[in-house]
């Protein structure tokens, strides 16, 4: 009876779950899709050049530099995250 | 192919009601929160500054206060909801006289309008009439006045808040543990688990989707409240009750600063989606287990 419960709940588990292809393990502790990383990347850029703006550009550095580092973080997560 | 047609035709009206009332309105803000417009100004025309409204919005104190009182009154206010909630829904899981009157009289705050409650929150806390500072100077002789003490104002927020909406999560709840099995808390009471062990490791877990879609809805209502705070203390005293709704509703209509009103609401939008999304990374998210 345990098992049957058991391989139903991974039956219904899979029928809800995106396709595993689509799923990646990459460096970030969660399972994620190519949108959910291209999400995170837009979190950061846009935490990062709020905190530029905040702390670094007042003391002379252009908001372009954070913009080329959340560039290249985005296109570091998006294909090895 | 036919179905799959079939699919589009049926979703088309959804999907354009949500783009007309939902994308559209959200890209148009987020197009305005790059320009400096004052609509009602003797020369109304947008005129793009870039990121300034972002620059200033880094260095604005009342916005930065206002996120920090928002920030405290979401954090006591949600907690509070899902403790006293949960509390409710087991209670209303039982058995007792005049359990049906209880639950209906119990969700009667949930259809009254946020500036109702603002209303009759304000009648009962105004010191010469209300009835709640009568009644703790006479009891407790402690003085309550919302207009000069902000502790006051804020905890009455709060308390309102909770008084308004608990009866949505003791709702929830109570949907989600109706659906519990019996099985695993018999297994678990067989195996000599205390109450709760039973909690901790069954009962939460099971309702962690729950919990989590209720702590979402609750979070991003409680992060947009205007109406029953602007009814009770209008932001007042001083900056005491000012969330991040007020503020924006006072730069926006008094001010009729349309530019960095949208600015602020971009950011606030940014600070609920990234709160929701770390909620539901740390407690639904799958794990990326990494074999080997």
């Amino acid at each position: 009876m345990a098992q049957e419960t058991t391989l139903a709940s991974v039956h219904l588990e899979d029928a809800d779950a995106t396709p595993p292809s689509a799923q990646k393990q990459g460096f970030l502790p969660i399972e994620t899709n190519w949108f959910d990383r291209l999400f995170i990347a837009v979190v950061i850029w846009v935490a990062l050049s709020l905190f530029w703006f905040r702390f670094v550009e007042p003391m002379g550095l252009s908001i372009w530099i954070s913009n080329v580092i959340a560039l290249v973080l985005a296109v570091w997560i998006i294909r090895k995250g | 192919m036919q179905s799959n047609r079939l699919g589009w035709i049926l979703l088309a009206p959804t999907l354009v009601i949500l783009f007309a009332f939902g994308v559209l309105p959200f890209v148009y803000v987020l197009w305005v929160s790059f320009h400096q417009w004052n609509p009602f100004a003797v020369d109304p025309t947008m005129v793009f500054n870039g990121a300034d409204n972002f620059r200033k919005i880094v260095f604005d104190a009342d916005f930065l206060n206002s996120v920090g009182v928002t920030v405290m009154f979401v954090f006591f206010a949600v907690i509070s909801e899902l403790i006293v909630g949960y509390f409710l829904a087991q209670a209303f899981m039982r058995e007792f006289p005049g359990k049906a009157f209880f639950r209906t009289i119990h969700t009667l705050p949930l259809i009254m309008a946020p500036i109702i409650v603002g209303s009759v929150w304000k009648l009962m806390m105004t010191p010469s009439i209300g009835i709640i500072p009568h009644y703790m100077q006479q009891w407790f002789g402690i003085s309550v006045n919302i207009g000069t003490s902000p502790f006051a104002a804020f905890t009455t927020i709060i308390i309102m808040d909770i008084w308004h909406w608990t009866p949505l999560v003791t709702l929830t709840l109570i949907a989600a543990l109706v659906s519990l099995p019996a099985d695993p808390f018999e297994q678990a009471q067989i195996d000599g688990a205390n109450k709760r062990q039973i909690f901790w490791h069954i009962t939460l877990p099971m309702i962690a989707p729950a919990v989590v879609a209720t702590v979402f809805i609750r979070l991003m209502d409680a992060l947009r409240t205007v109406d029953e705070v602007w009814m009770l203390t209008g932001g007042g005293p001083g900056s005491a009750t000012r969330f991040v709704g007020v503020h924006i509703f006072k730069e926006v209509f008094p001010k009729t600063n349309y530019g960095y009103g949208s600015t602020i609401s971009v950011v606030v939008l940014y600070l609920t989606i990234v709160v929701c999304w770390l909620l539901y990374v740390t407690m639904l998210a799958p794990r990326n287990t990494k074999k080997g």
